[in-house]
């Protein structure tokens, strides 16, 4: 090939590679259509999935020159996966996230400031939402994510099962003492073969992402914490920590009002177990009944299960479910993509995710309309907002309370001593502490 | 020498010089890939290993120090190299005893051969998951023929239990990977010529005889390649782990592989998951001396 044919060559690929480079880095002009990429874990759940496909197609058919690609992912590879894409500046444009790795996800940088675009909607646009997300979501002084759902954690109860161990359904437990006894009575054999098959309460003692939701309740409501106000100690060798954690154990090992193999179970075990009738009391939130309906549509979960607070220690008090939605820093369409986290979180589509998903808002419009004030489960979420609260907001909550989750096991299996199991978890929280302090 | 010989010299040395960058041009896109999917990200997760927050030079053996002096992570060295060993070890027995079997002219053969070696292509986390269902103390198969056979008196705690949850893992792994051994040996048993035997036979040797003069000496090298490929990668093996036990109860179930995404993924602490890593790589490297030892002698 003669000299000029090699200039010409390579001239050609730099002018194409050139193109690419700037068709890739350059923001859309007004008129091209742009795509947003949208990842959410709901988006493989059946009920859920349908419901955002709805609205990303409202999204669409009101903005033209707009597409949004879903990208489903699990619920467990979320965080791993934003992170790594965040890393390499390739984190979809909005994504959904929830209260525990919201820090993490701050501290590294890997969500864009919201601010700019909330103070151009004027003054008064956040008085829609409670005050509390927005300062879980407020880091340094600027709101990083749009809250979504927030709901409370309460007892889920199946009424017909109190019926028939001879308790008031329309009466649940409402200190952990009753608690106990109920779980007492509703342990029981059925079906007469001398074996207990089914049991007053069940909790996912595996190490996932729903234990904390549901162990922090009752160890708050025993008057302890996790750690001391300050964040900078571990606090689980006080009395009151000592008497929630011996109180978790002894359901198990002691009372035997759990199934066995307690330490095994995830979330979606225990609403197995409830929709097969095994359990009657769980912890759980305003997302049990759809699912526990879907898995057993014959169990009317609608008419049978109920929802009551969370039993009361030395204190009333609960934990919050908080979710919000995150722009990715790196996103070439910062508009758009506020355009459609704003879509999302607007009353239109918070009412439609209450319709379709039960889930409650954090939009304070939302949850006054008759629809959730009304509904039977709702009623007691919204109502146990006021006496919730949410897990530490530090990096290292996720160590923190996995220190814990192995003390329970340990003490649950009979691996270790519960007093020594609690002792070790405190040194070890101190430890993580330490490299905080 | 005349100006016609140096041309011709000239232009062969030219020749070799372009088939030499030929060459390189052939393997360059290979080179890059692996530098960009594997070379790159180790150089990152060493650097990382070593990286401390607060150090003038910003470097340091900090997250080793924290490593070495970690009771946990001796514990989950220790509970790795149970469950490696064991599975391993199971691995190559079982393997072997099928691969003899399957070796064997029997009827329909090479349908047992793809029915054995279904467990393989089970994915990892999968089987994890469905061993578990096997396992569990309310629903599981396991209990219920236990149960049905009067051989326990109540439903055991698979891997809720402290005394059983590690050796109910290695169970499923081990009826998770034992058909890539057999498949390696079953390849090595037929290299094998069947006038070895026959020679042994009519010199009076039993089966016995036979296996330990003429399989195992025949299957020496596949051996080596079974257990050093079988070994690197039950040090790795994660989901069946992660889908089974998470690494519970407590931290009885932990391995190097859990450990580290756990370091990494769930508690955000970067630098002490890549020393992690990188020890882990360590040991892999050294698992995997006699297997690189034995293609360099080879070539």
């Amino acid at each position: 090939m003669s000299r000029s044919g090699r200039l010409c060559r390579v001239v050609f690929c730099a002018l194409v590679a050139g193109a690419l480079l700037f068709s890739v880095l350059t923001p859309a002009r007004s008129g091209e259509l742009v795509t947003l990429r949208f990842s959410n874990w709901h988006l493989v759940e059946d009920v859920w999935g349908r419901s955002l496909r709805e609205a990303i197609n409202i999204f669409e058919s009101r903005n033209p020159g707009i597409r949004i690609t879903p990208e489903p992912i699990s619920y467990a590879e979320k965080e791993p996966r934003y992170q790594a894409e965040c890393a390499a500046r390739r984190m979809p444009d909005v994504v959904k996230l929830h209260n525990f790795s919201l820090a993490m996800f701050f501290e590294l940088g890997c969500a864009a400031d919201l601010t700019p675009f909330v103070q151009r909607k004027g003054p008064g646009f956040l008085k829609t939402w409670y005050e509390f997300p927005l300062k879980m979501l407020t880091y340094r002084g600027r709101l990083m994510a749009m809250p979504d759902d927030f709901q409370s954690i309460v007892l889920i109860y199946n009424q017909e099962l109190f019926r028939a161990a001879g308790l008031d359904p329309k009466r649940p437990p409402r200190t952990w003492t009753e608690f106990l006894e109920y779980s007492r009575r509703l342990t029981r054999d059925v079906d007469g073969d001398g074996r207990i098959d089914q049991w007053g309460f069940s909790i996912p003692a595996s190490k996932n992402p729903g234990l904390p939701l549901r162990i922090m309740p009752i160890v708050w409501s025993f008057g302890a914490d996790f750690i001391t106000e300050d964040g900078r100690r571990s606090a689980m060798n006080t009395p009151e920590f000592r008497e929630a954690f011996r109180f978790i154990v002894e359901l198990a090992t002691v009372h035997k009002v759990v199934p066995p193999g307690v330490t095994t179970f995830g979330p979606q075990d225990v609403r197995i177990q409830m929709a097969q009738r095994r359990i009657a009391m769980k912890i759980g939130s305003a997302w049990s009944y759809p699912i526990v309906n879907a898995l057993n549509p014959q169990l009317n979960a609608a008419q049978v299960l109920e929802a009551a607070p969370v039993p009361v220690g030395r204190r009333r008090i609960t934990a919050a479910w908080l979710d919000a939605w995150v722009m990715s820093p790196h996103t070439r369409y910062p508009e758009e993509a506020w355009k459609f986290i704003e879509f999302l979180t607007s009353k239109e589509i918070e009412k439609k995710f209450f319709e379709d998903n039960r889930v409650i808002s954090s939009r304070k419009d939302v949850n006054t309309l008759p629809m959730v004030r009304t509904d039977k489960f709702s009623r007691v979420i919204v109502a146990e907002l006021e006496h919730a609260r949410l897990e530490p907001f530090i990096k290292e909550w996720p160590e923190i309370f996995d220190a814990f989750a192995t003390a329970l096991q340990e003490a649950i299996t009979g691996a270790k001593p519960a007093e020594r199991a609690l002792l070790d978890a405190h040194t070890r929280v101190e430890e993580i502490l330490a490299r905080r302090r | 020498m005349s100006v016609g010989v140096l041309r011709l010299r000239l232009s062969a040395r030219r020749g070799r010089v372009r088939e030499r960058i030929a060459g390189y041009l052939f393997v360059a896109p290979a080179i890059l890939l692996l530098g960009a999917v594997l070379a790159y990200p180790a150089f990152v997760s060493l650097r990382l290993s070593f990286t401390v927050a607060g150090s003038p030079t910003g470097l340091g053996l900090d997250q080793y120090r924290l490593l070495l002096r970690s009771s946990l992570f001796w514990q989950v060295v220790r509970q790795t190299g149970t469950f490696v060993a064991i599975s391993v070890g199971a691995h190559l027995i079982l393997g072997m005893l099928l691969a003899l079997a399957l070796n064997r002219p029997l009827m329909g053969r090479t349908p047992l051969r793809i029915m054995v070696l279904l467990p393989w292509v089970v994915p990892d986390v999968v089987a994890g998951i469905v061993w578990k269902w096997i396992l569990n103390p309310l629903y599981g198969v396991l209990n219920d023929v236990l149960l049905e056979l009067h051989l326990v008196q109540s439903p055991l705690e698979w891997i809720a239990s402290p005394k059983l949850a590690l050796f109910s893992v290695i169970l499923a792994n081990v009826w998770r990977g034992f058909p890539f051994v057999m498949v390696i040996l079953l390849a090595g048993l037929q290299a094998i010529p069947e006038e070895l035997y026959e020679a042994a036979a009519i010199d009076g040797a039993g089966p016995l005889a036979s296996f330990r003069h003429i399989t195992l000496p025949g299957l020496r090298k596949v051996l080596v390649v079974a257990l050093a490929l079988d070994t690197i990668w039950e040090v790795r093996r994660f989901g069946l782990i992660q889908a089974m036990t998470g690494g519970g109860p407590g931290t009885l179930t932990e391995v190097l592989s859990t450990q580290v995404f756990k370091q990494y993924f769930q508690f955000f602490r970067f630098e002490y998951a890549s020393a992690m890593a990188m020890a882990m790589t360590a040991l892999l490297l050294l698992i995997s001396i006699p297997y690189v030892r034995m293609i360099v002698r080879e070539e």
